[in-house]
């Protein structure tokens, strides 16, 4: 009796991995034909990176892959530190980034042998933010930000506690309230942090405090989860923090995005237009980086760029909720790809 | 071998089977190595764990585990934050997990008549069986909004407080049976001798069959301790990132867990700097050796009172 | 388990006669407190259930089963979860053909052969502690065997996923709940009664025989729930799935061509609770009730598979009784 049951039980379990062979890949694939993408391609793409890229990469795979279903694409966003790490160790074929590659990372990228192209294809706005109810607070300069969350504000539980600072570093926006400021932002791992270090705080805390000191203030609410950002954000009355822009429209009805003073335009809004045309100071353009080592014997890999850059790739890009280049910029990527495509 | 053929049919003796005997030692055999496969594991698991947790140790000074909190990418290992963090956890989880389990299991052990046992014991049976990611997002979704920032207005949406209650839902079911399963092992003879000297229900129950369950007892809440320190999904969701110690349960916080997850998350395999993600199996060494200490606590309580019964 | 009761109510009896039927108000009290930390749990688990399910209506409403059919996308109007759904299938059928026989063999071996000494109490005391581990440890085992040594090894890391397939995560998985099998088919073998063994035994069958023809059997039925156990707990489980490879990510696809093998092998993979875990994190309000919809669904699929089990028990039961 119990030989029949471990029978049944190996079937059961044959059965399982059966369907699993024939379901995956599930769904309802279409068959339009994209630009520029050769339906007969097979082999397998793997991504990682940034997460504020991966959902553009992610439709964009999307639509490569229902016109190529021989192909295995894989999507992640672990951030654009870790994705730049998997690069350089070959692990993976395009490294989404918000940021552009570091000096260390490309090090590393040279001393492993990885040769990449780097391609320019969205911009986004880094957005300051606070609570809809705060109406003290609507504009500031990157010497506020640097007072507010700086290296040396750890500590300052209160708005008003930089104002000491802030007077030191002529920040036009002081003083500021006496009331709690709590701080919900990405953590560490993000591009998003990096590159509101690099173009908010590096400058002035190198100048103060010497090299390797550009961080923020270690004593925020870090999050990995967008979600929880915006939600720390919008509980609380007198927060700050900062998310990419897209993530910031998605939540416009409860957040208030803050403008930032660029001195001499004045206190520039984020919004598409400002954004791409890079007039709002915390602009930053997004990534991908390819590798090119072996482009030759991987034309699944040579498509899925080509359709990525293509019209109707780059439209993915809005559709993810960020701005798209101008003309001349995806020009200026049309031909730096095909510079390393050969 | 034939021992005799008779009209009705032969007799054969089969205990000497050679056949027989060598599928009985082969059995024997194969059951033997899947028993001691067991200890393959374990060695193994200590094996990766010490492994690279030494390599992450020599690839650190060691003042970088005193440093101001637990940032791995900026080379601040501060070990001690995780653990208070993850204690905290524990400490909200077992105020949840300890009156709730203990009361559930007295009352399953000692009052409920076996229709109402036949319906109420399988809802805890139903909440053991729930993933903890299902209690993440309830922790996040309903229990954060609704009841932490119900009671204070200012916790932020991942508090300790929030991830704390719900680790203790889950360790609910664990405390009640094991609880339960000790109080059962108490001999009625004891019951029925305290009924005969007049003591009433809830004495026999609170002052006689709990304390001789006791070391039962004791191991159901060091068990659950363990099972709410080692806890990783409802903590990576509900608890927070903050890597500065943190004693405020309204606030986040870091678990020794979360920790991990977030390593493993963000797999940062900086090339150069191994450092960062090698701290993923040091912390693990360290939850290992925690949860393994607690485990054998509680087997030698467990040992007591079976031997005792 | 009756037993316990039935001598339970012959207490109450004796207890009755001494005291008389009503329960004194201390009595009354600590009764209602007792039972009020009882009933907590079935509230709170009743509070869960209807919340989760509040939440996921909106997504059912408007898109129906098609949530279970679809892919994911990052787009929360389309992603589905069949990959997971299919990604969990695939684990627990290796957790079927490795922990099933692993566990019950060990087990048998434990209860069966093994005499009492020092070896085997240390086993037993190592499969009890090993089955206190907790999860994400056995993903670290996991990343570091199957995927780096054994996958990585044996399958090649240059690109593509490097290791991380459904097979180093289904080992993954079988090595975390064979502890769970071993102890739950270990107290099944113990609940057999001595008197089967022993008359099998006199009437000259060997160990094995006698394991294979009368014991299993009869314990059968309690296997089953134990298996139950172990297959809701590997269904659930995503902590160890995150260090040992699933694919943690808004959008991946499997190549249509791909053989068996090569799906196993080589291509990547998610499962149910990982997906859950990835939806819970997205900050798009759609989300949200994404991953309720994705818990129910998870839900449902273990409410199923215990559902079935107590029928497959019963059916057994009767069988043997």
């Amino acid at each position: 009796m119990n030989v029949r049951i471990k029978r049944l039980a190996g079937l059961v379990a044959v059965l399982a991995l059966v369907l699993a062979a024939c379901g995956d890949g599930g769904g309802e694939a279409s068959t339009t034909n994209a630009d520029g993408a050769n339906g007969n391609a097979s082999g397998s793409i793997v991504v990682s990176g940034s997460s504020t890229v991966e959902p553009i990469t992610a439709r964009v795979g999307k639509a490569f892959d229902e016109a190529n279903p021989g192909v295995a694409t894989s999507v992640e966003g672990p951030g654009t530190g870790d994705g730049f790490a998997r690069f350089c160790n070959g692990e993976t074929d395009i490294s989404d980034a918000s940021r552009p590659i570091k000096d260390e990372e490309a090090a590393a990228c040279e001393a492993a042998g990885v040769e990449y192209v780097e391609l320019h294809i969205a911009t986004d706005g880094l957005t300051v933010m606070t609570n809809p109810a705060n109406e003290s607070v609507s504009c500031l300069a990157f010497t506020d930000l640097y007072a507010l969350l700086g290296p040396e504000s750890e500590g300052f539980a209160s708005w008003s506690d930089a104002n000491d600072l802030a007077a030191e570093l002529g920040a036009p926006h002081a003083p500021y309230p006496d009331e709690p400021l709590v701080i919900t932002a990405p953590g560490e791992e993000s591009g998003t942090y990096d590159t509101f270090v690099e173009l908010v705080i590096t400058k002035l805390s190198e100048e103060r405090l010497g090299e390797d000191n550009a961080f923020t203030r270690a004593d925020y609410n870090a999050s990995q989860n967008d979600n929880v950002i915006v939600q720390g954000i919008s509980e609380n009355p007198t927060s700050l923090g900062w998310v990419g822009f897209a993530f910031f429209e998605e939540n416009q009805d409860v957040l208030k995005a803050i403008e930032i003073d660029s001195g001499e335009s004045g206190c520039v809004a984020p919004t598409p237009e400002t954004i791409a045309g890079f007039e709002y100071p915390l602009s930053r353009p997004l990534f991908i980086y390819v590798k090119t080592n072996d482009l030759a014997s991987r034309p699944e890999l040579a498509a899925f760029v080509d359709y990525y850059l293509s019209e109707e790739g780059l439209a993915w890009v809005s559709d993810a909720g960020f701005v798209q280049l101008p003309a001349d910029d995806v020009a200026a990527t049309r031909a730096a790809w095909e510079g390393a495509a050969g | 071998m034939v021992i005799a053929k008779t009209p009705g049919g032969t007799i054969i003796d089969l205990s000497g089977d050679i056949r027989r005997r060598r599928r009985e030692r082969l059995v024997k055999a194969v059951f033997f190595a899947a028993a001691t496969f067991s200890i393959l594991i374990s060695l193994a698991i200590v094996l990766a764990l010490v492994g690279k947790a030494s390599s992450f140790v020599s690839s650190i000074e060691l003042n970088q585990l005193w440093a101001d909190g637990w940032f791995p990418r900026r080379g601040r290992f501060q070990l001690p934050a995780l653990l208070v963090h993850s204690l905290i956890i524990t400490g909200i989880a077992m105020l949840v997990a300890v009156p709730f389990g203990l009361g559930s299991a007295v009352y399953l052990s000692e009052y409920a008549r076996s229709g109402v046992r036949r319906v109420l014991k399988p809802t805890l049976e139903i909440l053991a069986g729930i993933p903890s990611v299902v209690l993440g997002f309830f922790a996040l979704q309903f229990i954060s909004p609704n009841i932490v920032r119900g009671l204070f207005p200012g916790a932020q949406s991942a508090n300790l407080l929030s991830a704390g209650i719900a680790v203790g839902i889950l360790t609910v079911p664990l405390v009640a049976s094991v609880a339960e399963d000790a109080m059962r092992a108490v001999p009625l003879s004891l019951r029925e001798a305290s009924y005969g000297l007049g003591a009433k229900r809830w004495h026999t129950a609170l002052r006689v069959v709990f304390p001789a369950a006791i070391s039962g007892i004791i191991a159901a809440m060091i068990l659950g301790i363990s099972r709410a320190v080692g806890e990783t999904m409802v903590v990576a969701l509900a608890a927070g990132l903050n890597g500065i110690l943190n004693l405020n349960p309204i606030e986040g916080g870091l678990t020794m867990t979360g920790a991990m997850a977030n390593l493993a998350v963000g797999s940062d395999q900086v090339a150069g700097d191994v450092s960062a993600f090698q701290s993923l199996f040091f912390v693990g060494l360290v939850l290992f050796a925690l949860t393994l200490g607690l485990n054998v606590m509680s087997e030698r309580l467990v040992r007591r009172y079976r031997q005792r019964y | 388990m009756s037993a316990h009761a039935e001598a339970l109510s012959a207490t109450e009896l004796v207890r009755q006669s001494i005291e008389g039927r009503r329960l004194s108000p201390v009595d009354t009290l600590v009764a209602f407190t007792l039972l009020f930390t009882l009933l907590s749990s079935v509230v709170i688990l009743i509070t869960l259930l209807a919340d989760t399910i509040a939440a996921a209506m909106p997504v059912f409403q408007s898109r129906g089963l098609s949530f279970v059919t679809d892919s994911l996308s990052p787009s929360a109007e389309e992603a589905g979860i069949w990959q997971g759904i299919m990604g969990s299938l695939a684990l627990i059928g290796f957790v079927i053909v490795v922990a099933f026989p692993l566990g019950v063999a060990a087990a048998v071996y434990l209860e069966e052969y093994a005499s009492d000494n020092r070896v085997t109490r240390f086993i037993g005391a190592n499969i009890r502690n090993l089955a206190g581990v907790p999860s994400i440890v056995y993903g670290i085992l996991g990343l570091f065997l199957f995927v780096e040594i054994f996958m990585g090894g044996v399958f090649g890391a240059e690109g593509g996923i490097g290791g991380r397939n459904v097979i180093a995560g289904g080992l993954t998985l079988a090595v975390l709940v064979l502890p769970i099998m071993i102890i739950t088919t270990a107290e099944a073998l113990r609940a057999v009664p001595r008197g089967l063994r022993d008359a099998s035994l006199a009437v000259g069958a060997t160990r094995w025989e006698t394991i294979r023809h009368h014991i299993l059997p009869v314990a059968f039925p309690a296997i089953l729930t134990g298996s139950v156990l172990t297959i809701a707990r590997a269904f659930g489980e995503s902590a160890a799935l995150l260090l040992a490879g699933a694919q943690l990510s808004l959008y991946f696809s499997v190549a249509n061509d791909a053989s068996f093998v090569d799906l196993v092998s080589n291509q990547p993979y998610t499962a149910l609770p990982i997906i859950i875990y990835n939806f819970a994190r997205q900050p798009q309000a759609g989300f949200v009730s994404l991953t309720a919809a994705a818990i129910v669904v998870l839900l449902v699929m273990l409410l199923t598979v215990n559902a079935a089990a107590v029928l497959a028990r019963d059916r057994f039961e009767r069988r043997y009784r």
